[in-house]
């Protein structure tokens, strides 16, 4: 009998796989994806069949009784000839701007401020707290300080500012305005977290050396720090864009898209068709539109940062 | 190589099977048991959108164990649109709603063209004959010649307001004419007390609502009926009325968080205008009927008119088509309609109900509920179940605009229209 010793496998940098035995034949190939079959089997059952279904939904009038009527692209031309909903596209696009604006600059300033700082931690935490409180809690308290006789119109009348009586969430766009401004409060400091996790990233010996050739404030900031914060700064506009597409709880809270329409994005739009109007066909063809701008636009932007970044 | 295929042939297989058996579930059941069989419980479900209601009826399904040894339970949602969608779903599935809340009008109809709810016509017979249920309210029921369903509730529109103010004011008398009306706001508002409750959601049609039904009875039904129009010269001057008494800075903000009945507990506003349920919304608040507030029969803005045009709602209490305990449900519902049933349930929240036979202890709401039988009222059907849902979710809209910044109100009007237009269209 000789034993033969098996020669210690060598680790490369990659996973082998498949893997294989000692007489090299592929073992587990075929019974390993099985495993995957009930993960599989769940998102399919919970997200891909409900997709095609509100698909097939939204070329239908459907009433969630009885059987869909097939309308073709009915529901789909009303949606862009109707006033109404394109003031929500409108309103959503202005969710896209601010949210890609404010809460990521003010955030950046938190983070590049603070960073460094004796106290940066503590600094920090004031922003950071907003982020545990949930979306319809924000509403709920923003809409308490904005309304007329708010808390907000209070402390400009005790301080004799002008302003006092201003119904804030009374007009468009200003009450569009002003609940970014209320998600801005929430949003800015997880935002401040990821770009200190990506100041942390930034290697010591570059800055150091930039600081020896007399690069300080703004400068350091231009040309040595924001270059290296990119792919951070990449995953915080993704977020930012994706979140603000379907922007529905703060606005639902605190005016639920009024007065009239005039704060109404797509998101509250497709609630309304679908649970209050009862048209299932008409909010199924904006759910399926707002999917695909979102994706698209998730798509779109990161194709162009991430290839960007590989050419470096 | 050949266990594993005999495995891999076997996970398939046990794959499909599960799939089959999940994608079975979701089917319409086609099973004698989903058919209705009828086994009788001792305890019914009761669905509904009204949570805060739930220890009023929790106290009815105590009484009704006790009376017929059959309890209900009720299962509250607290969000309307969200209970909307669920019992719309639930009719998908193979569990059918023993008995579920509901609401009159197109919504009601859409149920019953479907086949989805059963039929009560044979209780309302004897119900009526036994003077358990007005015979004026079977219309709201009746589809085809047939009930479904039977009412859940009834209540009159009256104007409440906080006995405190109205003494601050000077305010000795309650209004017996729309001019006597407009000087009680004057009076309230002279005193640093805003006049009138007012809303820019759900409820911001109101006062639409009161101003037309007051105004121009006929021109009320006929709006409900698609038969004028929203642009038509009286509604246009009952917006306009409206916006005369928002420019006199009669209405509280519009905008407010503050519940309503928190507003006239604090004093905040002076009259709010509701439905007779809003007393059980003030007695939660520890506030008392007859000391802390009391309410008067709103007056009509035409002194012409024949008769008082009182604002009436009365929602359905149904069972689906079909259900499993449809004996059960007969029983209870039979009982619901009682006399002893309706004063337990009137008590249990200080409410009135739909029987005139029922003891109201609220001295007032009594009297209202003699009154109001009486030749001296036109009731009329509440403008949100007298109007089509798509018609009155886009009026809703318009109105909320409308009180928070009064202006031109014929875009508005002609926004409501459109969606009218569209909507009498497919019905014809």
């Amino acid at each position: 009998m000789t034993s033969t010793v098996q020669s210690p496998v060598r680790r490369t940098s990659k996973p082998q796989w498949p893997v294989r035995n000692a007489q090299g034949a592929r073992t587990g190939s075929r019974v390993a994806p099985l495993f995957g079959l009930p993960a599989t089997g769940i998102v399919a059952l919970l997200l891909y069949l409900p997709f095609l279904w509100t698909t097939y939904i939204s070329f239908t009038e459907y009433n969630g009784l009885g059987s869909p009527i097939w309308v073709g692209l009915t529901n789909y031309k009303a949606m862009f000839s109707d006033p109404d909903l394109v003031g929500a596209l409108t309103n959503t696009l202005l969710w896209v701007v601010g949210m890609v604006t404010l809460p990521v600059v003010l955030g950046l300033l938190v983070a590049v401020l603070t960073y460094g700082h004796r106290w940066g931690t503590w600094l920090r935490l004031p922003f950071l707290l907003p982020y545990a409180i949930s979306g319809v809690a924000v509403g709920v308290i923003w809409g308490f300080v904005l309304q007329p006789d708010g808390a907000l119109g209070q402390a400009l009348g005790f301080f004799g500012l002008p302003g006092a009586s201003t119904g804030w969430l009374q007009a468009g766009p200003g009450n569009t305005l002003m609940m970014i401004v209320a998600v801005t409060w929430q949003a800015a400091g997880v935002n401040a977290l990821l770009f200190v996790v990506g100041l942390q990233s930034i290697p010591a010996e570059p800055l150091e050396a930039a600081r020896l050739d007399g690069a300080e404030g703004f400068r350091l900031f231009r040309y040595h720090l924001w270059p290296q914060l990119r792919p951070i700064t990449t995953v915080v506009i993704g977020l930012s864009i994706v979140g603000s597409l379907k922007t529905f709880d703060v606005v639902w809270v605190m005016t639920q898209g009024g007065p009239g329409t005039s704060s109404e994005t797509l998101a509250l739009s497709m609630y309304k068709e679908t649970f209050v109007l009862n048209d299932y066909g008409q909010g199924a063809a904006i759910a399926l539109f707002l999917s695909l701008v979102t994706f698209a636009a998730s798509v779109l932007y990161l194709r162009y940062q991430l290839a960007d970044g590989d050419t470096r | 190589m050949a266990r594993i295929a005999n495995r891999t042939t076997a996970l398939t297989a046990l794959a499909v099977a599960g799939a089959l058996a999940l994608s079975a579930c979701g089917g319409g059941g086609g099973s004698p048991a989903a058919k209705g069989e009828d086994k009788p419980v001792d305890s019914l479900k009761f669905y509904n959108d009204k949570g805060g209601w739930k220890e009023a009826f929790v106290q009815v399904g105590a009484a009704s164990k006790k009376d017929i040894g059959v309890g209900m339970e009720p299962v509250g949602y607290s969000d309307s649109n969200a209970y909307t969608a669920f019992v719309r779903s639930s009719f998908r599935t193979k569990e059918k709603a023993d008995l579920f809340s509901w609401h009159t009008g197109k919504e009601l109809e859409d149920l019953v063209d479907q086949k989805l709810v059963a039929e009560t016509t044979d209780q309302w017979t004897k119900a009526v004959a036994d003077g358990n249920i007005p015979e004026q309210l079977k219309q709201y029921f009746t589809f085809d010649g047939k009930q479904y369903c039977v009412p859940l509730n009834a209540g009159y529109w009256v104007m409440y307001y906080n006995k405190a103010v109205f003494k601050k004011a000077g305010i000795t008398a309650t209004p017996k004419t729309w001019t006597e009306l407009l000087a009680v706001a004057d009076k309230v508002k002279a005193a640093g007390v805003k006049p009138f409750y007012q809303t820019n959601i759900l409820f911001s049609f109101v006062w639409f609502e009161t101003l037309l039904a007051g105004k121009d009875p006929d021109l009320y039904d006929a709006l409900a009926a698609g038969k004028a129009k929203y642009t038509d010269p009286g509604v246009v001057e009952v917006m306009n009325d409206w916006k005369k008494m928002l420019d006199a800075g009669l209405f509280s903000d519009p905008g407010s968080k503050t519940e309503p009945q928190a507003q006239l507990k604090s004093g905040d506003v002076a009259m709010i205008n509701f439905g007779t349920w809003f007393s059980g919304n003030l007695n939660t608040l520890k506030m008392k009927a007859g000391t802390d507030y009391d309410f008067f029969v709103i007056p009509n803005v035409n002194p012409a008119l024949p008769k008082t045009s009182m604002i009436f709602e009365t929602g359905p209490v149904c069972s689906a088509a079909q259900s499993d305990h449809a004996s059960t449900v007969t029983k209870w519902t039979d009982w619901w309609v009682t006399p002893q049933a309706q004063t337990a349930w009137a008590n249990s929240r200080g409410d009135l109900s739909f029987n005139p036979k029922a003891e109201v202890k609220d001295p007032g709401l009594a009297t209202l509920n003699k009154d109001v039988g009486g030749d001296g009222y036109r009731l009329i059907n509440r403008w949100f179940e007298a109007t089509p849902v798509p018609v009155a979710t886009k009026a809703l809209e318009v109105f909320g605009a409308f009180v928070t910044k009064p202006g031109d109100p014929m875009p508005g009007l002609q926004k409501i229209q459109d969606e009218a237009d569209k909507y009498w269209a497919k019905q014809k």
